[in-house]
């Protein structure tokens, strides 16, 4: 998958300290200044609007466009329709040569970037000057923004007091305010003498035929003030339909883009406005808007993307993105960084682009929860991978794996030899790599738990339930990790959900949720991995269906009914698993919070709660497990710092990208321990080996259970070497 | 009205803006020429007549020693010390003053020179940024350049450290008066 490509530049980002200083500093302060800017206003209302405002003008696009056109003409505007890229460019440049344009400055506009611009205006033999800061460090500098909102983010003063030195031949120190004096000084020079200005703008107002532009420097007012040429050029996607929707984006965009309240401008223009033309004399300037689409009405046309429109380039997924802060944009490789900007590549320049930058996705799902265009950044880029899978065929180790894995006679019969393999071969090499569970193939250094003497299967033949009347039944789907890895969890949840006058089931022929084939774009394993289980579980037949791992319950949930959609047999087994599945955690509390026995335990001890992405983001399940361990006596809950960020496990992820994922992992462990906590819980059992693997390697005496386990008390008499992983190295 | 100026004036505050209230016309040209003076500001662009003419504050500047430039702006803004320019409406959720500058000589005082100053009424605060824009959309037509201004120029670009001065003016300063400014 092209993957030493991306793995030297991961490489580079990571070994470049400035960088992960400057990002690390950066997304420490966002999260906290993001929140606070949101205070005292509902973000989920807000965002709702910013949704259906865009969305509605998506649907209705050539409408809008209609009624853009119109309001601008009228207010005498030109207004030209660019297909493509070339299409605009040409225009453009026609533009600049009819009016005798030499000298040009360009407020920020990202599409001019998308198609290179200025690369055909220079050829054109125009002067063509970025003042947006941040975007003219880049220009001076030869490279590529890094960020959508903060183009420079990746560089010191510095060096930028460096590239200064270089093109304007004086030194320059490395002294922020004296350098955007410079700054000022040399743009100002520009501005003076520019006789065309090029715009982007946020928002283009199809009732009036209005641009808006937010910005902080001044630079786009003085774009709309000085030149006699101005030129505005807009992706389809910046149509709102009326005017007063402004107000949505205006009360999003800067809170979520710079923590601000308001950006200190923000420039409304309707049709041309006088300026001065060389003569002296004043005159209403050429005015053109060129509307782009470049590949976003087939990014709209296909279902899976529509939503991209209502993206409005926040960059607040960049910001909060794991990834994104320990390697900054120039991994991502084009001018559209992160997870969004991989989506945005995929479409706008093409799939092969984006095939490197999606991988990085660590399917966490923090951005799902900060855009406020409600777009659902991590299933998109899944889509774009499960796309990649089914064009093209994985390298065959994985492919073997998961095609073991779906294949349930099989992978079961592997993992039990595993567990009798693994003894003897536990030290320096072994089976144990080449087990599909965690498509170990893939790496040489992972240290990995030991496969269970008796999986949880076997197990529960002998688990004696006494539930004298039941008053219903629960199908537990265990799991890879539970069944094989940790059955002890698996009894816990039985016990507790006895405790609560339900029966408990084991379907027999359940088998891998299909989540590993998912997340590598294996399409059609993942459809196997659904139909088995749809099968085995047979939902109809009981009061829930229940899961102690929040990636198997989002495939219960979500993942089973997409993968089998339109299918005339499945698709209604699908729906009715749906409405039955459950997380452990979500279902107790359904079935009534009452304590459980008090256990009487002298003195509190210090737990601290982790949150798994899909149980938090998925499932939407974060105040039931708290609600629990605060019923258990003799615990006391105390909060860890950012306690639903990703631990960095991510499935194959840990084993594909492990230099991203142990520095995520190490600040987790961070948190763990300055808590105070003596126990972690987790309600997942990829965060429970990750978390544990990680503090065992650190010689913590922080042991880590799973919800289930704490409830049944077990957990607090067990000593430490019962406990989890005996790391073997493999 | 005094809710309404007292958000808009912490606000404004916050974002390193400068905001006054005076009683009348007279007073808020006094006021406006202490201020320009006590900042050294030794030349002034003015646009719009009531400013420059009917509310004698071309004239007030003058006599405290400072130049004033009322014609021929587009030479002489980038030159001058700061920009008088009339505010249309004030929002007090944001501490933001909204101009309608069509006419470039006031989109030219207002950002060019390095200091900004704005006149408005106190009639002219409205509560929150959905009134203001409710405001602008019953305008018989939408002016063809509205400016929304919070506090001075500022720039995050290098290193993330806030600076304030970029294109834009560095100082901005709101001038209330009671009643009619124009
Ligand atoms: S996808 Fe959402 S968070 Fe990311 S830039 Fe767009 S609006 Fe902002």
């Amino acid at each position: 998958m092209g993957k030493p490509e991306v793995k030297g530049k991961i490489k580079k980002a990571l070994d470049n300290q400035v960088l992960r200083g400057a990002l690390g500093k950066f997304g420490d302060t966002y999260i906290e200044a993001r929140a606070k800017a949101y205070e005292g206003y509902d973000f989920e209302a807000l965002r709702s609007k910013v949704a259906e405002r865009k969305a509605y003008a998506a649907s209705h696009l050539e409408e809008m466009l209609d009624r853009f056109e119109k309001a601008a003409a009228e207010r005498g505007a030109k207004v030209y329709r660019a297909a493509g890229a070339e299409d605009a460019k040409r225009y453009i440049v026609e533009v600049a040569a009819r009016n005798g344009v030499k000298n040009i400055v360009k407020s920020k506009s990202m599409a001019s970037e998308e198609i290179h611009l200025n690369q055909a205006l220079a050829a054109a033999g125009c002067d063509v000057q970025e003042t947006d800061l941040g975007e003219w460090i880049i220009q001076l500098a030869h490279q590529r923004p890094s960020h959508m909102v903060l183009p420079a983010i990746h560089m010191t003063k510095e060096q930028v007091a460096e590239v200064f030195t270089d093109n304007l031949q004086r030194p320059n120190d490395p002294e922020i305010a004296a350098l955007v004096k410079t700054a000022r000084l040399e743009l100002r020079k520009k501005f003076l003498q520019a006789d065309m200005g090029i715009s982007g703008a946020n928002m283009a107002i199809a009732e009036t035929g209005t641009l808006v532009m937010l910005t902080n420097e001044g630079n786009a007012r003085l774009t709309s003030t000085l030149p006699r040429v101005h030129v505005f050029l807009v992706g389809l996607e910046k149509l709102i339909p009326n005017f007063e929707d402004a107000l949505y984006v205006l009360q999003t965009l800067p809170r979520s883009a710079t923590a601000q309240q308001l950006t200190s401008y923000v420039t409304m223009i309707t049709g041309p406005t006088p300026a001065y033309y060389p003569d002296g004399s004043v005159q209403d300037k050429e005015f053109h808007i060129v509307i782009m689409d470049n590949g976003r009405r087939q990014m709209y046309a296909d279902d899976k993307f529509k939503k991209s429109f209502q993206c409005i380039r926040c960059a607040s997924c960049l910001n909060v993105c794991p990834i994104y802060q320990l390697v900054g944009g120039h991994v991502y490789g084009h001018i559209y960084t992160g997870g969004i900007g991989a989506i945005l590549t995929a479409f706008l320049h093409s799939e092969e682009d984006a095939k490197d930058v999606q991988s990085l996705c660590l399917q966490c799902g923090k951005c799902a929860e900060v855009c406020p265009g409600q777009l659902d950044i991590p299933e998109m880029i899944l889509e774009i991978r499960n796309r990649i899978g089914d064009k093209k065929k994985l390298p065959f180790t994985q492919k073997f794996a998961l095609d073991v894995v779906s294949n349930r006679r099989l992978f079961h019969s592997l993992l039990r030899v595993a567990s009798k393999a693994q003894k003897p071969l536990s030290q320096g090499h072994g089976f144990i790599r080449h087990l599909p569970l965690f498509l170990s193939g893939l790496t040489e250094q992972k240290s990995l738990p030991e496969i269970a003497d008796v999986p949880f299967r076997d197990l529960f033949k002998n688990v004696k339930q006494e539930v004298p009347s039941p008053k219903g039944k629960i199908a537990f789907y265990a799991g890879c990790l539970i069944d094989f890895v940790y059955p002890r969890i698996g009894e816990a949840v039985i016990k507790t959900l006895n405790a609560k006058g339900y029966e408990v089931t084991f379907p027999e022929g359940q088998s891998c949720c299909g989540a590993p084939a998912s997340y590598m774009g294996d399409r059609e394993n993942a459809r196997k991995s659904a139909v088995l289980n749809l099968e085995a579980l047979h939902a109809e037949a009981v009061d829930y269906v229940v899961t102690a791992c929040p990636t198997c319950t989002h495939a219960l949930k979500d993942r089973f009914a997409e993968l089998v959609a339109g299918d005339p047999v499945w698709a209604p087994r699908a729906a009715e698993l749906s409405r039955k599945s459950r997380d452990f955690s979500q279902l107790l509390s359904e079935l009534g919070s009452d304590p459980p026995e008090p256990k009487g335990k002298p003195g509190k001890r210090k737990v601290t709660y982790h949150d798994s992405c899909h149980l938090k983001r998925k499932a939407g399940v974060f105040l039931e497990p708290r609600q629990h361990m605060q019923n258990i006596e003799g615990l006391e809950l105390v909060e860890m710092k950012e306690s639903d960020s990703c631990c960095g496990f991510g499935g194959s992820y840990s084993i594909k990208f492990p230099e991203l994922s142990a520095p995520i992992l190490e600040r987790k462990l961070k948190n763990i321990e300055a808590s105070g906590a003596e126990v972690v819980a987790v309600d997942c059992p990829g965060c429970l080996m990750q978390i544990a693997g990680g503090l065992d390697k650190k010689g913590s005496k922080i042991i880590v259970k799973h919800t289930a386990e704490l409830i049944t008390d077990e957990a607090l008499t067990e000593n430490r070497k019962e406990n989890d992983l005996r790391q073997n190295k493999c | 009205m005094e809710d309404y100026y007292q958000s808009f004036r912490v606000k404004l505050e916050g974002v390193s803006g400068e905001c006054y209230r005076v009683a009348t016309a007279a007073e808020g040209i006094e006021l406006a020429t202490h201020v320009l003076q006590s900042k050294g500001v030794k030349s002034v662009a003015l646009a719009g007549f009531f400013l420059s003419e009917a509310g004698g504050l071309a004239s007030k500047l003058a006599q405290a020693g400072i130049t004033v430039h009322t014609e021929n702006l587009r030479a002489a803004a980038p030159e001058a010390d700061a920009g008088i320019t009339i505010g249309r409406w004030a929002i007090a959720e944001t501490g933001t003053i909204v101009q309608t500058a069509t006419d470039v000589d006031e989109r030219l005082c207002s950002t060019l020179p390095p200091l900004h100053l704005v006149l408005l009424s106190t009639d002219a605060l409205v509560p929150t940024l959905a009134e203001a824009l409710k405001r602008i959309h019953s305008s018989p037509e939408i002016p063809g350049f509205v400016g929304f201004i919070t506090g001075p120029s500022r720039t995050s670009d290098i290193e993330r450290v806030l600076t304030i001065g970029v294109h834009g003016p560095e100082q901005f300063i709101a001038v209330f008066v009671e009643g009619e400014v124009e």
